[in-house]
């Protein structure tokens, strides 16, 4: 008979780094997908570009590779990161290029009306983006972000190969010690699904909370 | 004789082939009210949205309280104005729009506030105690906490009446503001306009389909036709006693349709 307890706090701790990952991995996301997404739309030439680039290089190769790259590559050229700082860089730049998508759709999405009504009271360009156009966008923004921030929890387990010990890599560490798969895996599933219940209905309160008033306006 | 407010030269406008203003020239004098009727597509709205800078001239230049709205003046020369230059324009002139344009995530308040504070540098208190005044005048004052999904169109637009009054505007632009109204809810927005028209010394200028109101408000009507001032006069002249057969076929044509002149 197997002695499940200890194991089970060995995956417990797991879900720890997994979810730290997962936090960390957003925030990065987030900050990158509002830089870029912005800068998408930026009226200078070489900000675009920049963004596009950033875009298309992120979106356009695997996560699995952008990870060996920060862990194993980046070494070479003097920068040396921790696995975590590794698992944040590449999840964080990752997802923030499909979020930079989602921002530069959702301001886009605004109509011309609401730029016009900035221009005749006369605001800047920042402050109609920061005061008008930004905060209406957001609750565009916020059903996708809910969907990548899942993704970005569920492409987490791509850094145990690095290995950093998160939910993945625990369940390995216990196959490999029981010989049994089917409680770690089992275990790890549900993990993995609750972490995501858990994020689409935060998103899905803060959609609701957003859009109060705005019943009948928007989408 | 004072000084015209509104001084336009030979400005001309295309959408991609469309010629829709065609060398205009016209002039509009301080606190004068003008009313500009004419057929849709004639230019009238563009006039309006070129005035607020919505859009740019091809050519021609305009003057606002004497000054260039679209260029600088440089050693003699005129150049291109740049969005400073406008910035400080744009403080002279304010809209109001057909579709009202209120931003739907700020309540009733903060859209009349919002440009006052971040534009004006306005303290919170004082923004708001001078909205509160002009949604009184509006007859909104109670709907100041009010999201604008709660309002009814008329209400709406009186809202963004005292949104653009916030800036204390020397000209006021109405463009077809209560086209976008049920019927009962012209009155209370025409109602407005009236007191605006009869308390305030702005310059108001008018595009509007109610030919009814355009001729107990106007100092002047200019009617339009293919980007051109076709006919201007007197209200009285104009309604009661047109020169021009187009000015003539399309009076016709919009009292058969039922709009009381």
């Amino acid at each position: 008979m197997t002695q499940w307890s200890g194991y089970f706090g060995l995956i417990l701790q797991g879900a720890l780094v997994t979810i730290e990952l997962t936090l960390m991995g957003s925030v990065l996301a987030l900050i990158m997908a509002f830089l870029a997404g912005l800068g998408r739309l930026s009226r200078f030439f070489a900000i675009r570009a920049l963004a596009t680039a950033y875009i298309e290089f992120f979106r356009g190769t695997s996560i699995f590779v952008q990870l060996f790259w920060a862990y194993f590559v980046l070494p070479f050229i003097g920068i040396s990161l921790t696995p975590l700082q590794a698992g944040v860089l590449a999840l964080g730049l990752n997802v923030g290029a499909y979020g930079a998508e989602v921002v530069r759709g959702a301001i886009q999405s605004i109509g011309r009306e609401q730029y016009e009504a900035c221009i005749a009271v006369n605001l800047g360009r920042w402050q109609a983006m920061r005061h008008v156009i930004l905060p209406q966008a957001l609750l565009v923004m916020l059903p996708t972000f809910g969907n990548n921030a899942i993704e970005l929890l569920k492409a987490t387990a791509v850094v145990s190969l690095i290995s950093l010990t998160d939910l993945t890599f625990q369940a390995q560490v216990v196959r490999s010690q029981t010989g049994n798969t089917l409680v770690p895996f089992t275990t790890i599933l549900v993990i993995y699904f609750a972490l995501a219940l858990i994020i689409s209905w935060g998103v899905r309160s803060l959609e609701r909370r957003m859009a109060r008033g705005l019943d009948g306006v928007r989408v | 004789m004072s000084a015209p407010i509104i001084k336009i030269d030979g400005i001309s406008k295309s959408f991609g082939t469309f010629k829709v203003l065609d060398g205009l020239s016209m002039q509009v004098m301080p606190r004068e009210k003008l009313a500009l009727i004419g057929p849709s597509g004639s230019g009238k709205t563009t006039i309006l949205r070129i005035l607020m800078t919505l859009e740019r001239i091809d050519s021609g230049h305009i003057q606002i309280d004497g000054e260039q709205l679209y260029h600088i003046e440089r050693n003699g020369q005129l150049l291109p104005a740049d969005e400073r230059h406008l910035a400080r324009m744009r403080q002279k002139i304010g809209m109001v729009f057909q579709l009202f344009n209120l931003f739907p995530h700020k309540s009733v308040i903060d859209n009349v506030t919002l440009a006052p504070i971040l534009t004006k540098g306005m303290p919170r208190a004082a923004a708001e105690k001078r909205a509160m005044e002009l949604l009184d005048m509006v007859g909104m004052a109670d709907k100041a906490k009010a999201m604008p999904a709660q309002l009814s169109g008329g209400q709406k637009q009186r809202v963004a009446i005292a949104r653009a009054l916030a800036l204390q505007p020397r000209i006021m632009l109405f463009d077809e503001v209560t086209s976008a109204l049920d019927p009962e809810l012209v009155e209370e927005v025409l109602n407005v306009l009236w007191r605006l028209c009869s308390e305030t010394d702005m310059t108001m200028l008018l595009v509007t389909h109610e030919m009814g109101f355009a001729h107990d408000f106007a100092d002047r009507v200019l009617f339009f036709d293919r980007g051109k001032i076709v006919e201007e006069g007197k209200p009285d002249e104009i309604f009661r006693n047109p020169k021009q057969e187009r000015t003539q076929a399309f009076l016709k044509k919009i009292i058969a349709a039922g709009h009381r002149v």
